[in-house]
């Protein structure tokens, strides 16, 4: 073909050659030319095999490429369609959803506006019939209407729809503010006229109109109005109670109870309709304003008692007599008789107790209101101090501290001066051990604590209690102190004398008296040690009054009383050392001189005795018995005038001087085997008499005498060492070394040598 | 029970709103409460410290300073080992009361108490309407101790009351007073040690 086309397109050029050069030529070129194509195709003809095996390969590949190819378009046709698919359903979502919000709108829209027809159309019927509940049921359904919505509806609508509902709007709109403005009037009226059903019906109708605080308000002008009523007439009767009258004494303390039950009455009564038609957590509102009434009438019914009672003259004037007291210069006459008071004060614990009472209840009711509504956190915490701050800063409060502050001050006085009274009538009765003071006293301490108690107020309870400590500690104590500090008169004593000495009134003042004078000594004795016991009784019986204070209070106010009640019995050592002293004083002055020459006759008995003598001392006793005589009448003298607890002091201060004088009349007598078993019997025999006269043990204040009587009971020097050291078994030796030589050497038959030889 | 040595009681006294309350809770509680109430009647706190190794209970009764608590105040008086009087540096009133509350003390409280006077709120600088000087003569001329204070900055409030516990427990110990509270310290301790082996 290259040949052909060649000679085509040489053809013209061959065919016009006319020189035979130049065909030669041209021949030369075309063999080239040739030779040249032939090689080519040589060449392609030596590819051919490599390239007909590469096509076999590829020709093989063909096939599987195919089904890729296929596949790869499947896959993505069904990408495709899917995506389509999804693009498709979500907007459809979308539009559906759409659809629907905008349904429902309109369904709530043509709701709203049906309603809106239907409240126009209803309220007018019902304040046409005076239906006001029905009236305020409509509006309070369109003040639940969104009027914005409304007001965009009017504009969609065009003007024919539009006009309407802004007609229906216009309307509710008026009898809003008609249906207001009557039931205000309405409720107004009932409350001017004490309309108590039309009172209820109108305001339960305010909530509805969202007028919850203007009803709460009109609601509490209404029952303050009854509270004021209620008060006048129980004023009334109060005054005009006949002074005889069983409750005259308590009579504001009953008004003042009168008001409260009044006051809880009215929210027992009213609390339900409030919760109900206003909702929980609106008690504190209502009550905030029914307690300003309340406070109003409290201070009247308080003026009032402040007034007739003389309540003021009677507290300055003991303020004075206090002050007056401390300038020592106490004038008789204008002071306050406390008799004047005991009746006053029960009415001032009264009136504080009702105060406390009434005021817990108004906590525990607006407490468990607010708890009731189920606000956390800080609302709460803020309503619940606010019901604080209404408690602890109302006007009853306050007049209520000042009255009881008062009190304090009245019962203090009430109290030193009763005391003081009981101790400058204090007499002493035969056969009781104790004077009247005590027994007056721990009574007068008792009545004035439990009266405080009993006003139901901590800190007042704490400060009674106080002063009755500071009275205990300083004041009694130092009365009883100052009796003993005179001493116990030595001399002889005869009881019966001094009883009708101090029946006739006086007080030991000469030498002659000084029966009544110990006898008076004795007594306070008792006085002292039944005081601490009294103590710890009056303590423990106010432990238990408190309790329900405590339980009301709870709280830090147990911890105050706790402190208080055992100040009470903190000081009571201080009457033991007062009671120390005294019996140390009679010791001094009653015992001891007379012991010495009771134990001193044991000088003059011989322990060096032969056996004659020895049973001779068998029947006639030489020392002994005569010595448990003369204690036995020594002790008869106090046996009957103290009490069991003192006398067994007493015993024990005797036996102390008994057993110090023997031990000293031992170590300067002598003794053979016969005089130490002598002395043994004598010694059992005292200390057997001493053990039958107390209760206390004795025994012990005998240890040292009974270790010399084994000394000198030994039949050898040697023979102690039976007893010393590692042989001593239970007993404990009292004795030093020293001593114990010393006792040996008293027996004449114990060779001196011998002794020294001991090794102890 | 508690283990402690010695127990002593202090009552702080003074004008209403001088700081006695914030004192007290600065030290017990060591925060500066806001918004503090007025107290009602008497409140009480009690606070455990060291002092040479040994427990010191203090028992401290913040009063009310408004007049209708006084009576219950007073009656705080006689057991007390330690009166703080307190006053407030911006207050020339409640300087100015100290005579009266100094007379109430004499009458009502024991003779072996200590006394401490304290100038309160010296971090209101500007508002001072009591320099420290009439403070401190005031003081001398009573023969109280003076201390400048406040509750707010934490200034000398541990101190006012580590000094008192210092001072009462080195009376106790010298053996100047005899501690009434101390040989019934000593019981209790006993009992509940025995009582714990048991
Ligand atoms: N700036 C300042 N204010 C203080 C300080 N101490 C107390 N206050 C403020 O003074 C006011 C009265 O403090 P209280 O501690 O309640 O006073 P009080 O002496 O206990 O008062 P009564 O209980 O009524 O006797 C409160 O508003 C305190 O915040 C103080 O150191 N600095
Ligand atoms: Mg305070």
């Amino acid at each position: 073909m290259a040949a052909a086309t060649s000679s085509e397109r040489f053809g013209g050029a061959v065919e016009n050659l006319t020189e035979i050069s130049e065909i030669q030529s041209a021949l030369v070129k075309l063999s080239k030319e040739e030779q040249s194509v032939t090689d080519e195709i040589d060449l392609l003809l030596d590819h051919h095999g490599h390239l007909e095996a590469k096509m076999n390969s590829l020709h093989r590949m063909g096939p599987n490429l195919q089904h890729v190819s296929t596949d790869a378009k499947k896959l993505s046709g069904m990408i495709g369609s899917t995506s389509e698919l999804a693009e498709n359903v979500s907007s459809k979502v979308r539009q559906l959803d759409l659809a629907k919000s905008l349904v429902q709108s309109a369904i709530q829209r043509v709701n709203d506006i049906l309603d809106l027809k239907f409240c126009t159309d209803g309220v007018q019927t019902a304040l046409q019939s005076e239906d006001y509940e029905k009236a305020a049921g409509h509006i309070h359904r369109y003040l639940t209407l969104d009027e914005k919505v409304l007001k965009q509806a009017l504009e969609d609508a065009g003007n024919r729809e539009g006009s309407s509902i802004d007609a229906s709007l216009k309307v509710l709109h008026e009898a809003e503010h008609n249906l207001k403005a009557l039931v205000r009037k309405k409720l107004d009226q009932a409350i001017s006229s004490s309309d108590r059903p039309s009172v209820e019906r109108f305001f339960k109708i305010f909530p509805l109109l969202n007028l919850h605080e203007e009803g709460l308000t009109k609601f509490s002008t209404y029952l303050q109005a009854q509270i004021v009523s209620n008060a006048r007439e129980h004023l009334e009767i109060a005054s005009s109670v006949d002074s005889s009258d069983r409750r005259a004494g308590v009579l504001y303390a009953d008004a003042l109870t009168n008001l409260f039950e009044d006051v809880g009455k009215i929210i027992e009564v009213h609390q339900p309709l409030v919760e109900t038609y206003y909702g929980p957590g609106k008690l504190l509102t209502l009550i905030e304003s029914l307690q300003k009434e309340c406070d109003r009438q409290a201070q009247k019914i308080i003026d009032k008692f402040v007034e007739q009672r003389d309540f003021s003259r009677k507290s300055q004037q003991v303020q004075l007599s206090l002050t007056r007291t401390t300038y020592k210069s106490s004038n008789v006459h204008d002071k306050l008789d406390p008799r004047d008071l005991d009746v006053l004060l029960a009415e001032c614990t009264l009136l504080n107790t009702r105060t406390e009472l009434y005021l817990r209840f108004i906590r525990r009711r607006v407490t468990s209101d607010i708890e009731v509504c189920d606000e956390d956190g800080p609302a709460k915490e803020e309503r619940l101090s606010s019901l604080d701050r209404m408690l602890r800063d109302c006007a009853l409060s306050r007049r209520m501290q000042e009255i009881i502050g008062n009190y304090i001050v009245m019962e203090e006085y009430f109290m030193r001066e009763t005391v003081m009274k009981a101790v400058s009538m204090d007499i002493i009765e035969p056969g009781s051990h104790t004077s009247s003071m005590v027994d007056d006293i721990f009574f007068i301490l008792k009545k004035c604590t439990r009266r405080a108690v009993s006003s139901g107020s901590v800190d007042c309870a704490c400060a009674m209690l106080n002063h009755t400590s500071t009275l205990l500690e300083s004041d009694y104590r130092d009365v009883l102190y100052g009796k003993l500090r005179a001493g116990f008169p030595s001399g002889s004593f005869d009881v019966s004398q001094a009883y009708s000495m101090l029946q006739q009134g006086r007080l030991p003042t000469s030498a002659s008296d000084t029966n009544a004078a110990k006898l008076e000594f004795l007594t306070t004795l008792n006085n002292v040690e039944v005081s601490i016991e009294y103590t710890q009784t009056l303590k423990k019986s106010l432990v238990e009054e408190c309790a329900s204070l405590v339980s009301q209070n709870g709280g830090m106010s147990k911890d105050k009383l706790d402190m208080c009640l055992n100040e009470l019995t903190t000081h009571t050592h201080k009457f033991k050392d007062v009671l120390e002293y005294g019996l140390s004083q009679l010791n001094t002055s009653a015992i001891k001189p007379r012991i010495k020459p009771m134990v001193d006759v044991f000088l003059s008995t011989s322990h060096n005795i032969s056996e004659e003598e020895f049973s001779n001392y068998e029947a006639n006793d030489p020392f002994v018995q005569e010595l448990i005589m003369n204690l036995e009448q020594l002790l008869n003298e106090f046996k009957e005038l103290l009490t069991s607890s003192n006398y067994d002091a007493l015993v024990s201060l005797l036996t102390s001087e008994v057993t110090v004088q023997l031990e000293k009349a031992v170590l300067k007598s002598v003794f053979n085997r016969l005089g130490g078993l002598q002395f043994d019997k004598e010694l059992r025999s005292l200390v057997g008499y001493l053990t039958t006269v107390t209760q206390w043990t004795i025994r012990d204040k005998f240890a040292r005498l009974t270790q010399m009587a084994t000394i000198l009971n030994l039949d050898r020097v040697t023979e102690i060492l039976d007893y010393w050291g590692s042989n001593s078994g239970p007993l404990t030796w009292r004795l030093t070394p020293a001593e114990v030589r010393q006792v040996l050497s008293l027996r004449l038959d114990f060779r001196s040598e011998d002794i020294k030889r001991l090794k102890l | 029970m508690e283990d402690y040595k010695y127990l002593f009681k202090v009552v702080l006294i003074g004008n209403a709103g001088v700081g006695k309350t914030c004192l007290v809770r600065r030290f017990t509680q060591g925060l500066f409460p806001p918004g503090q109430g007025a107290t009602i009647g008497v409140d009480f706190m009690i606070k455990t410290i060291e002092i040479g190794g040994e427990k010191v209970k203090l028992q401290i009764w913040d009063t009310a300073g408004q007049e209708r608590f006084r009576s219950i105040t007073q009656s705080y008086y006689h057991s007390a080992d330690a009166l703080v009087l307190v006053f407030d540096v911006t207050s020339k009133e409640s300087f100015n009361a100290l005579p009266s509350w100094l007379r109430e003390v004499e009458q009502y409280a024991s003779p072996k108490v200590i006394s401490v006077l304290v100038g309160n709120k010296i971090d209101l600088g500007k508002d001072r309407e009591v320099n420290e000087e009439d403070g401190q003569s005031f003081a001398d001329s009573h023969s109280m101790r003076f201390l400048e204070t406040s509750a707010k900055e934490s200034d000398n409030v541990d101190r006012l009351f580590l000094d008192i516990a210092v001072e009462l427990t080195n009376n106790v110990r010298n053996g100047e007073i005899r501690h009434d509270d101390h040989e019934d310290i000593i019981k209790d301790t006993t009992s509940v040690s025995t009582c714990c082996k048991g």
